[in-house]
């Protein structure tokens, strides 16, 4: 097959569908990336506008620009929208494009899972600003303190807009996580081991990491604050056990993680494209890995340093301080990596050298604030005040804003396959670096005279107009820098010349394709020796394009890539992929149902939503697998493969053991909130504990328990050849009679409105049960499929994913009993 | 897997470690133990710097295990990172505990 039939087969193969119909059915990485990118950069051109907004009404004492209460709302929606609709959605979207590319496969794992996080994002994130149209935006700050968000202080729809919103949200980001977790552990290039792996995708891994185990404890504040401003459910109200602390642990325990899951990409990012720039490869390659993954760790045990004055124990005060300082060190170890690496090279002043040089002079003083707020008595002195919103603009803008920027130009030539030939960019980036230094140098010194955050106006006596002059004067200049970029992107992909493939002689593989890149990346995939493929083998994209690589020649027009071992990068196993379908933004829509149900309070449609959702969710596993085995099938160069459907630990196991890691994270947090109002919360003990069941404890436990083993069971009888239905209808009953007695349990639980630690029982009973009733529902799936002839002794992946749900149902359940039942015991 | 397991035990065993020593630390001032005496100390600093000890000592533990296999990897670049994550462990261990063992009090 030449070269050019090799192209149109696989285009044929892989290319979403054409024209504004397949912007919805698409499943493809490269199309659902750029519209992730576009989206995060429409959300960061409406957050940057309520930016200029505060600073308007910031310029001038006593402005009469907006109101308090209009304010209020820009300044919350301007963190929201900076934090979850652009910073880590554009994470997102770069590693979606990026990824596959860069590790030498056609597409990410679920790319069916890759859409349905895009849709959720524009849902959740339209929600978001319609509720800015419509004057009822969120308006009690980015962070939803209660009381103040609670519904005694914030009684409108407001609150609930960003609860309800940022769970829809966040659903796209932990989409997006499981998603690049298993892409970048099991979907490589042939011969790609872990220290081959381009230093992005390490950094993408990492931070990957951190969304699954960092989203969930907002997630789960966000469900403890609506069902206490829907229903009452006192979590965080003093006069009833709650603890408005709580929040604060749960917001920060994913705060501060955040802050490193915007930080890590960019850092991926000038680590890929600083030795590009100067001309040598990254220093320290190893010793940079290991940074990245003790900032991930550390990271995790700073969130009370956003609480210093919240009255918390001195214990925490010290622990975090230290904590808090030590983490500059792996932070250093990158910074000095860079450095080395530019040492080494011969720096080329380009336009994304110049956004990486900028990064450098901005976070490094971002990073000395941050050690200088890590000590408790100049945080005392600082906090609330205008100095922490200069610091972390410095840490944010400066750590992830110019790396991006750099990026952009960077990769700008791989999204359009153009040439630069509007000079603008050098210009906005004076602009916008000298435009973001007149804006935050000048609040660290407001703040430092006293200037408080998210105050509407002050006196004309305080001494701070000149300086606030000063800073919104800078903030139009960033202003018009970042608009002169947006100019420059657009004149580039509308009126540059053609360019030619590999304008900067990068060594990675996302240069091994012609730009644009075509739907299925890599004509045939690349077996790989180096970490800069293409500088070891500059013939390698020729070759590729001729077929002498593996599925170079598609039998049939499957999607089809392969699956590696983890450690070593060796194929292990040939995996098809969907293909282009509408089904992920229908499923998404659906889901926005549900949650609109719950924001407009309409809740006779909520069980209809879940409903529908089930539905939906049955046809989408039910459209994976075969009714007939395969077999090896040939992989190319001599290789055979079996499917991944063929083994025990496929895609989906992979994909459930991640999600699995951020559900128990989610459980562990609530575990560490009813453990935190027990012990800490005032009005405890309650009046009443709840009387223990023996019964109920048996059943629950016991029906998950013979759940698991009856599904191990099925799995033996299913690889001997015997019928697996009897030993999965046991299962099933085993799961329906746990469910019943979870309900039978929650209908005792003591009034969950009169004390926090009824309304405590009821989540856990209430997580109990609802995983009780999935994996019900999981179970007489696979009887299904395999009365339906999709499971056989080779097709046998299904019941290994069932199997690890049920393992952790029963753990769950088991936990929740002896939680639920512990203080009636011991009292 | 196990290779990124071998990356990863360090830090985790120091975030696991220096939860329990968190919750060791209510339990000391839910019970009182301030108000104990133990060789010439609180029963609270004791316990404290037992614990903080010990966390040491798991952590160090970790470090020399992954010099070598078993728990040691045989890919020189898995080793250079796993002895590197957990050499932070080690040090997260030392200085982040050492204010909490030797100086911590409780609220009133």
């Amino acid at each position: 097959m030449s070269g050019l039939a090799r192209h149109r087969r696989l285009t044929r193969i892989w290319a979403s569908r054409p024209g504004f119909r397949g912007w919805f059915s698409s499943v493809n990485h490269t199309d659902l990336g750029k519209m992730f990118i576009v989206a995060a950069l429409v959300f960061f051109a409406i957050g940057g506008i309520l930016g200029m907004l505060i600073r308007a009404q910031l310029a001038t004492p006593h402005s009469a620009f907006v109101g308090p209460e209009i304010y209020n709302q820009i300044f919350t929606m301007h963190g929201t929208i900076m934090m979850f609709l652009f910073a880590i959605p554009t994470f997102e979207g770069l590693a979606i494009y990026l990824l596959p590319k860069l590790l030498g496969t056609r597409d990410l794992a679920f790319p069916r899972l890759t859409a349905y996080g895009f849709w959720c994002y524009i849902f959740g994130g339209s929600m978001l600003i319609v509720s800015l149209l419509l004057g009822i935006a969120p308006n009690s700050g980015w962070f939803m303190y209660p009381p103040l968000s609670g519904a005694i202080y914030s009684p409108g729809i407001n609150t609930d807009f960003w609860l309800i919103g940022i769970t829809f949200v966040e659903i796209s980001a932990i989409s997006a996580a499981v998603e690049i977790t298993v892409s970048i552990l099991r979907y490589r290039a042939p011969g790609m081991s872990l220290d081959k792996m381009p230093i992005f995708a390490w950094y993408a891994l990492v931070t990957a990491l951190m969304i699954l185990t960092g989203f969930p404890p907002l997630i789960l504040g966000s469900i403890l604050l609506e069902l206490e401003r829907a229903f009452g459910l006192p979590f965080f109200q003093a006069d009833l056990g709650g603890d408005s602390l709580l929040w604060q642990h749960l917001f920060w325990l994913f705060g501060h993680p955040e802050v490193y899951i915007i930080f890590l990409p960019a850092a991926g990012v000038i680590s890929t494209v600083l030795p590009v720039m100067c001309r040598t490869s990254l220093l320290g390659y190893g010793w940079v890995v290991a940074a990245a993954v003790g900032l991930a760790f550390l990271s995790f045990g700073l969130w009370v340093h956003h609480m210093f004055t919240t009255g918390i124990p001195n214990m925490a005060l010290a622990f975090f301080s230290a904590a808090s300082t030590l983490v500059a060190v792996p932070t250093a170890v990158q910074i000095f990596a860079w450095i080395g690496t530019m040492w080494r090279g011969r720096p080329d002043l380009r336009l994304p050298m110049l956004y990486i040089l900028a990064f450098f002079a901005t976070f490094v003083i971002g990073g000395l604030t941050g050690v200088m707020v890590a000590v408790v008595p100049f945080d005392w002195q600082v906090h609330d005040t205008a100095f922490i919103t200069a610091h972390l603009h410095y840490v944010l803008f400066g750590g992830f804003v110019f790396p991006m920027l750099g990026g952009l130009y960077y990769w700008l030539p791989h999204f359009t396959g153009r040439t630069r030939y509007f000079f603008l960019g050098e210009t906005a980036f004076g602009l916008v670096f000298i435009g973001f230094h007149g804006t935050f140098l000048a609040m660290h010194w407001v703040g430092l005279l006293g200037q408080r955050r998210r105050i509407d106006t002050y006196d004309a006596d305080a001494g701070w107009t000149a300086i606030n002059l000063a800073s919104s004067i800078g903030s139009f200049v960033l202003l018009i820098g970042l608009a002169l970029v947006l100019i420059d992107v657009v004149l580039h992909v509308i009126l540059s010349a053609r360019g030619r493939r590999n304008p900067w002689h990068a060594g990675t593989l996302e240069w091994a394709m012609i730009t644009p890149p075509p739907a299925y990346n890599f004509a045939s995939l690349p077996r790989v020796s180096t970490r800069e493929p293409l500088w070891t083998d500059p013939e390698l994209p020729n070759r590729l394009v001729r077929g002498e690589g593996y599925l170079g020649d598609p039998p049939t027009d499957r999607r089809e890539t392969m699956i590696v071992d983890i450690a070593s990068g060796e194929p292990r196993e040939i995996v098809v992929f969907p293909r282009n379908t509408a089904l992920p933004i229908v499923f998404a829509a659906i889901t926005g149902v549900f949650f609109l149900s719950l924001l407009i309070k309409v809740y006779w449609i909520t069980p209809l939503a879940l409903a529908a959702m089930a539905v939906m969710a049955w046809r989408w596993t039910w459209s994976i697998g075969d009714r007939t085995d395969a077999g090896p099938q040939p992989a190319g160069q001599g290789l055979t493969l079996p499917l991944a459907t063929e083994r025990d630990r496929s895609p989906g196991w992979w994909g459930s053991l991640f999600l699995l890691t951020a559900n128990a994270t989610l459980f562990g947090s609530l575990i560490f909130g009813y453990a935190f109002l027990w012990t800490i919360a005032p009005g405890w003990p309650p009046s009443e504990w709840l009387v223990p069941s023996i019964l109920e404890a048996v059943v629950a436990i016991g029906g998950t328990l013979a759940g698991t083993l009856a599904i191990r069971a099925a799995s033996v009888a299913n690889r001997k050849g015997a019928g697996c239905v009897p030993a999965l209808a046991v299962a099933l009953i085993g799961a329906l009679a746990a469910a019943v007695a979870l309900g039978l349990l929650m209908a005792r639980i003591p009034d969950p409105t009169g004390h926090a630690y009824g309304a405590t029982l009821l989540v856990l009973a209430g997580y109990a049960l609802f995983h009780a009733l999935l994996i019900a529902l999981m179970i007489a799936f696979l009887i299904a499929r395999v009365r339906a002839g999709y499971v056989s002794p080779i097709r046998r992946a299904e019941l290994g994913v069932v199997r690890l749900w049920a393992d952790y149902v029963a753990a769950v359940a088991a936990i929740t009993i002896v939680l639920v039942n512990l203080p009636g015991w011991v009292a | 897997m196990s290779e990124v397991a071998r990356i990863l035990i360090g830090p985790l065993v120091w975030l696991a470690l220096f939860t329990a020593t968190y919750a060791l630390h209510g339990i000391a001032c839910s019970q009182a133990w301030y108000d104990v005496d133990a060789l010439g100390l609180s029963l609270m600093r004791v316990v404290l710097l037992a614990a903080w000890l010990a966390t040491i000592a798991v952590a160090g533990a970790i470090l020399l295990a992954l010099l070598r296999p078993p728990l040691g990897s045989r890919s020189p670049f898995v080793r250079t990172v796993s002895l590197a994550t957990a050499a932070t462990g080690l040090v997260a261990a030392v200085w982040t505990l050492f204010p909490v063992a030797t100086n911590s009090i409780c609220m009133a």
